[in-house]
């Protein structure tokens, strides 16, 4: 099912809850909601679901404008952070609540959740209540509500935040095949940058209400359209140095004081433009300790990954983060030379905010 | 709320039915046992009805305009019993009905749960017990030797005796309205103190805080919600009560000694001392006390911030 | 803090003594210069507007007579913290501040003419109780009787034409106003004489019954050290409680004995004894003497009000509650606060438009067959009325603590409003159903002022109107028989709140707590 929002508003008295949301979902998708808590994201997913009534906008599910349908009329099914199962009944009433009020043949029900049990792997604890489930049997128990009525859209509300980090990896990777087998259109509300890199077909970035940017995972990362995104997206966040990119006959520079970095003509034409009021980004890993590096630094803090090493340099004072091979053994107050690949820099209107690049 | 312009008046309407379909029986009942009534008593205290002029059909009443109000404002007692009204609530709320449930609750969740439990027990006896049976013992209590329980240690200890209910009238209306008014705060409190999170209290056994630190600095400020309702609900419930009253005192011993509002309505409706009861008049009593309650409510829900404890409901739709 | 030497065991601690004693002599000041405040100014400036001074001095005696105990608790709680180091000295402290502030509160006493030292109506003479009347066994001399020629010796029969015994002539003295005339008849030499006497102020100088209660305060304050931090609470919470602890066993001992003199037993004779059981007859179906109604036809009426009461009022208010709770509607605001004012309207002031209200609507068609005067549903659906106010807000603080979650899951589900809180909210707040139920229950099961209002004939008899009428319709009344009657209607309510108390406390925490 094809999911249209247009221009949709929902405020609670004075406060802005979301603010002129546009987006597209493609039939199938997996769209994910991301941002910090507080940005509208949840707001946004339960105007999709019924219970909120949008100030203003529409909301189609395919051609059928929805804003006035109950959630009962839209045939969605949702999971919620808390799971929201119903804690008198047993996790086979759960599950057969919402064919229950489809009025059901009692075979038919009881073919039905079975089935889903089963794929959820949770056949055998059909006669408990929920207070006698781990949290993860809960969350699956709650995922096999939501699916068993066959909805046409499946919405998320952050459903894998109170598990522990193990059992969100596993669970991450099982919502993403399941929805990927059942092709059933789905939005996932998270604050967690990985969850909705790793499983989403394609991510909504969301601040104070107002649409950041919707776009693929790779997209988001490699070509941000404006410094929230840029900032938001990525972990370790890229950093942000102030800079004058200047054009001297087909040369392009970046720089700021003593630091001066050759640009492609690709990444330079269009900064140069804007003069002084640029702000460049570069990702951690786009930068690195070498003997022929350019740019003089001193190591300030080394924070082992384990797989690497987050290493936190001062330039002129700045603090510039980069990853570093664990081999190389840096310490604090070591002076090195930086090398920043400057085919991966974005560089942003320092203004507006938005990106000089991929306007 | 602003309106909603993707709605349909339809939907708002439907919405709106269902919440007043879940509102129907209460309010009904409301309408006709509260509203109806509230009214039907303000145009009874314009009438004269009376014994002799008795009758259940509105429209044959003789309407007197305020002459009820004006006659009650020229009562030399009503002044007196205005005062008893306001000493009695005011002492009973302060001593029983608050302090005395703070304590007992308190004292009860301090000893051992089951002792706790069967002291909880104990004090909601005279809640339970109705009130002819209830005022038997508090009679039983303060009557003259030798049938006087008070009087018998009296007699013990070679002291004169008393009929308490004439020299202490109002101790003992204020006892026995208190004793029953405890147990309501004290279930309140209790359940409020003990749905703290036992985190804060370990939090604070941990900072090293004394039993009455714990009390002032944690106890006391998540009371106050608990609070604002015992002492509304007590407040009014008090300004009406005069059940108890009326089967202990009758307001005496001497004239109107231990009258209340509510019972001045009673008398002078139902049953006055000459046999004609003055419907009109007594309604007229009892507006003024419909009227304090009103105001008095409205003045504690402003003092404790009524709205903010009304959440806004995070459902929209039907 | 001058907490010192731990090593002089043996010694009187000191600063924890004298800090006692501040606390309790400060809280005695503050609250007399209180009840000072109150007697001076208040006093004159409420009798201006005719108030008796009842008032006025009422509080100032409650303010003299409870807050020297609270100081005395004050003390011994901080005695207590003694206990840890030394127990000699505990002891020695407790008893030094318990003579201490015992004297304080004698002297308060004192002050305020109260007790022991308060001048009473007297007529300065001790006298006993003998066979022929009232023995004068002493005179004080240049006293009221003195003057008027009452000698050792003389009995007295009678005050003009009541006979009298020591309690009365003792009552009737302590009553009568100063300089009041009392006509003794008495015998003296074995004729009968008559007597004036002029009763003056005199302070009882009976000093002696001080003893006892200083003796019991001792007591306690021992005990209390003993046992040091279990016994507080339980002292306290059974001195509070002593009047209804008293009041209750009257009731037990009462229902057991043919008569009672205080809370002693008696037999005919008037020796201590007594017990029958035959106050408790009525229960194996003998009929209560004046009145011809089996006690188990009216303890069924009385279950069925309960138990229709608890079942409308659970059903009303928890709907009311769920949409005040959970629903958008214009008027939510309003008629939250409309539930809040309700209960302001005082029973009285509705009971007599409410009569008029079931007058009419009984003779309205159909309607009045069922809800009209003296029809047990309209009397029903009166008091559940009454006990909305209090259903409603319960509910609705029960409601507020189920997690939106769960409702908005149900109602993605696929359930209406109606389902969602029949099948899936109203099952996660049983114990507020339960809590709520049980007020319900023993509002019906208690309910005396409305049936008794409203109905005539014997048809809405329950418990409660039944014993009232055993009171007003029998003669003479048998107090013991209704004192059972009385037990008889408490005791299953009691044993249903003993069992169902864990509910009850449950009325703030509300929500799903409790749940697995």
């Amino acid at each position: 099912m094809q999911v249209t929002i247009e221009n949709l508003t929902k405020k609670f008295g004075d406060v802005i809850g979301a603010e002129n949301l546009s987006l597209d979902i493609k039939d199938g998708e997996f769209v994910a909601f991301l941002g910090p808590s507080g940005c509208g994201k949840t707001t946004t997913l339960l105007m999709l679901a019924g219970i909120y009534k949008p100030t203003s906008g529409t909301i189609r599910f395919g051609d059928t404008v929805v804003n006035r349908l109950s959630p009962r009329e839209r045939n969605i099914g949702m999971v919620f952070q808390s799971y929201a199962l119903y804690p008198h009944m047993t996790v086979y009433k759960n599950i057969g609540y919402p064919l229950k009020l489809k009025n059901m043949q009692k075979k038919e029900i009881d073919e039905r959740v079975n089935a889903v049990a089963n794929t959820m792997g949770i056949g055998d604890l059909l006669d408990r209540r929920p207070g006698q489930l781990s949290g993860g049997q809960q969350q699956r128990v709650a995922l096999g509500r939501a699916l068993v009525k066959e909805p046409d859209i499946l919405l998320f509300d952050e459903p894998l935040s109170n598990l522990d980090a193990r059992l969100r990896l596993t669970m991450r990777g099982e919502i993403k095949h399941l929805q990927h087998d059942l092709g059933i259109t789905s939005i996932y509300v998270t604050h967690d940058q990985i969850e909705a890199m790793t499983m989403a077909d394609r991510i909504a970035v969301m601040s104070g209400g107002h649409l950041q940017a919707f776009d693929t995972p790779e997209a988001l990362y490699d070509r941000p359209k404006t410094l929230f995104v840029a900032g938001f997206v990525g972990n370790p966040p890229m950093n942000f140095i102030n800079v004058e990119v200047s054009a001297s006959n087909g040369h392009f520079v970046a720089t700021n004081g003593n630091m001066s970095l050759d640009l492609s003509k690709e990444r330079g034409e269009k900064p140069a433009t804007a003069g002084n009021s640029v702000v460049m980004g570069i990702r951690p890993e786009d930068i690195q300790i070498a003997p022929d590096g350019t740019v003089p630094a001193e190591v300030f803090v080394v924070e082992p990954l384990g797989r690497e090493n987050l290493v936190d340099v001062r330039i002129d004072g700045e603090s510039i983060l980069l990853l570093a091979d664990t081999k190389a053994d840096h310490k604090r107050g070591d002076s090195v030379k930086l090398k920043f690949n400057m085919n991966k820099a974005q560089f942003f209107d320092s203004k507006t905010g938005k990106s000089l690049l991929w306007a | 709320m602003e309106k909603k312009a993707p709605d349909s008046r339809r939907n708002i309407l439907r919405a709106n039915l269902t919440a007043y379909g879940f509102l129907a029986p209460a309010g009904i009942l409301v309408i006709i046992f509260f509203l109806i009534p509230v009214l039907l008593i303000i145009y009874l205290s314009m009438t004269n009805l009376a014994t002799t002029n008795f009758t259940t059909n509105v429209s044959q009443m003789e309407f007197v305009g305020l002459e009820n109000y004006a006659i009650l404002l020229r009562d030399q007692f009503a002044g007196k019993i205005f005062f008893n009204t306001v000493f009695y609530v005011l002492v009973t709320l302060a001593i029983f009905n608050v302090s005395l449930a703070l304590i007992v609750s308190l004292l009860t969740m301090h000893i051992p749960r089951r002792a706790g439990f069967a002291f909880r027990a104990i004090w909601i006896l005279p809640r339970i017990t109705t009130a002819t049976v209830y005022i038997m013992l508090w009679r039983r209590l303060a009557v003259e030797a030798p049938y006087g329980i008070i009087n018998q240690f009296n007699t013990l200890l070679n002291q004169p005796t008393y009929n308490y209910l004439d020299a202490r009238p109002w101790e003992f209306v204020i006892m026995a309205n208190g004793f029953i008014g405890v147990s309501f705060g004290m279930i309140i409190f209790t359940s409020a103190i003990e749905s703290i999170p036992k985190d804060l209290m370990n939090a604070s056994l941990v900072d090293g805080s004394t039993i009455m630190q714990r009390i002032r600095f944690i106890i006391m400020p998540l009371l106050r919600w608990p609070l604002l309702f015992v002492v509304t609900y007590q407040t009014l419930s008090l300004l009406t009560s005069f059940e108890q009253i009326l089967l202990l005192t009758n307001g005496g011993p001497g004239l109107y000694d231990t009258e209340v509002w509510s019972l001045t309505a009673y008398h002078r409706a139902l049953s006055n001392y000459f046999g004609n009861a003055q419907w009109g008049y007594g309604s007229a009593f009892a507006v003024v006390l419909v009227i304090i309650g009103v105001v008095l409510a409205v003045i504690y829900m402003r003092v404790f911030r009524f709205n903010e404890l009304v959440a806004e409901p995070k459902i929209e739709v039907l | 803090m001058t907490v010192t030497d731990n090593e002089s065991q043996g010694i009187i601690h000191v600063p924890t003594l004298i800090i006692a004693l501040k606390n309790g002599l400060l809280v005695v000041v503050i609250f007399s210069l209180l009840a000072l405040i109150l007697q001076g100014i208040l006093k004159p400036l409420v009798a201006s507007l005719q108030v008796v001074e009842t008032v006025t001095t009422t509080l100032s005696l409650i303010l003299i007579l409870v807050l020297p105990y609270i100081a005395y608790i004050m003390s011994g709680s901080a005695v207590r913290e003694l206990v840890k180091t030394s127990i000699p000295q505990a002891l020695l402290t407790a008893v030094i501040a318990t003579i201490v502030l015992f004297s304080i509160i004698s002297v308060g006493h004192y002050l305020l003419n109260l007790g022991i030292f308060a001048p009473t109506s007297s007529i300065q003479m001790t006298v006993v109780d003998t066979d022929e009347g009232v023995l004068v066994e002493s005179v004080v001399e240049g006293g009221a009787a003195d003057i008027a020629e009452v000698k050792v010796g003389d009995v007295i029969t009678a005050i003009r034409r009541d006979p009298v015994d020591r309690a009365t002539l003792m009552a009737r003295v302590a009553q009568s106003e100063v300089d009041s005339p009392l006509r003794l008849r008495m015998i003296r030499d074995g004729e009968e004489i008559q007597v004036t006497v002029r009763t003056v102020l005199a302070t009882s100088s009976d000093a002696s019954a001080l003893f006892p209660g200083l003796i019991m305060a001792l007591g306690v304050t021992l005990i209390t050290i003993i046992w040091p931090g279990q016994f507080t609470p339980y002292v306290i919470l059974l001195a509070i409680l002593s009047p209804l602890f008293l009041g209750y066993l009257w009731l037990i001992i009462a229902t057991f004995s043919t008569r009672t003199q205080g809370i002693i037993p008696l037999d005919g004779e008037g020796n201590i004894g007594g017990f029958t059981l035959s106050n408790w007859d009525f229960l194996f179906g003998k009929d209560i003497v004046g009145l011809n109604v089996s006690i188990w036809q009216v303890t069924l009426n009385s279950l069925i009000i309960a138990v229709s009461m608890m079942l409308i009022v659970l059903v009303v208010s928890s709907m009311a509650a769920y949409a005040l709770s959970r629903m958008h509607f214009p008027g939510r605001k309003a008629f939250l606060s409309f539930t809040l004012v309700l209960h302001g309207f005082p029973a009285v002031t509705l009971l007599i438009p409410i009569f008029f209200v079931l007058a009419n609507l009984g003779r309205t068609p159909v309607i009045g067959e069922i809800v009209g005067f003296n029809k047990p549903i309209g009397i029903a659906l009166v008091m559940v009325a009454f006990q909305l106010p209090l259903g409603v807000w319960l509910m609705k603080g029960f409601f507020d603590g189920i997690p939106w979650d769960i409702e908005r899951s149900a109602m993605i589900d696929g359930a209406s409003r109606w389902r969602v809180y029949w099948e899936i909210l109203l099952p996660q707040i049983r114990p507020g159903l339960l809590a709520l139920g049980i007020f319900a229950f023993l509002g019906g099961w208690n309910a005396f002022l409305i049936p008794q209002t409203y109905s005539t004939g014997a048809g809405m008899v329950n418990l409660p109107v039944f014993l009232n009428q055993l009171i007003s319709e029998t003669a003479p009344v048998n107090w013991n028989q209704i004192a059972a009657v009385g037990l008889f209607q408490l005791v299953p309510v009691f044993i249903l709140f003993i069992f169902a108390q864990e509910y009850l406390l449950n009325i703030y925490a509300g929500g799903t707590k409790g749940f697995s």
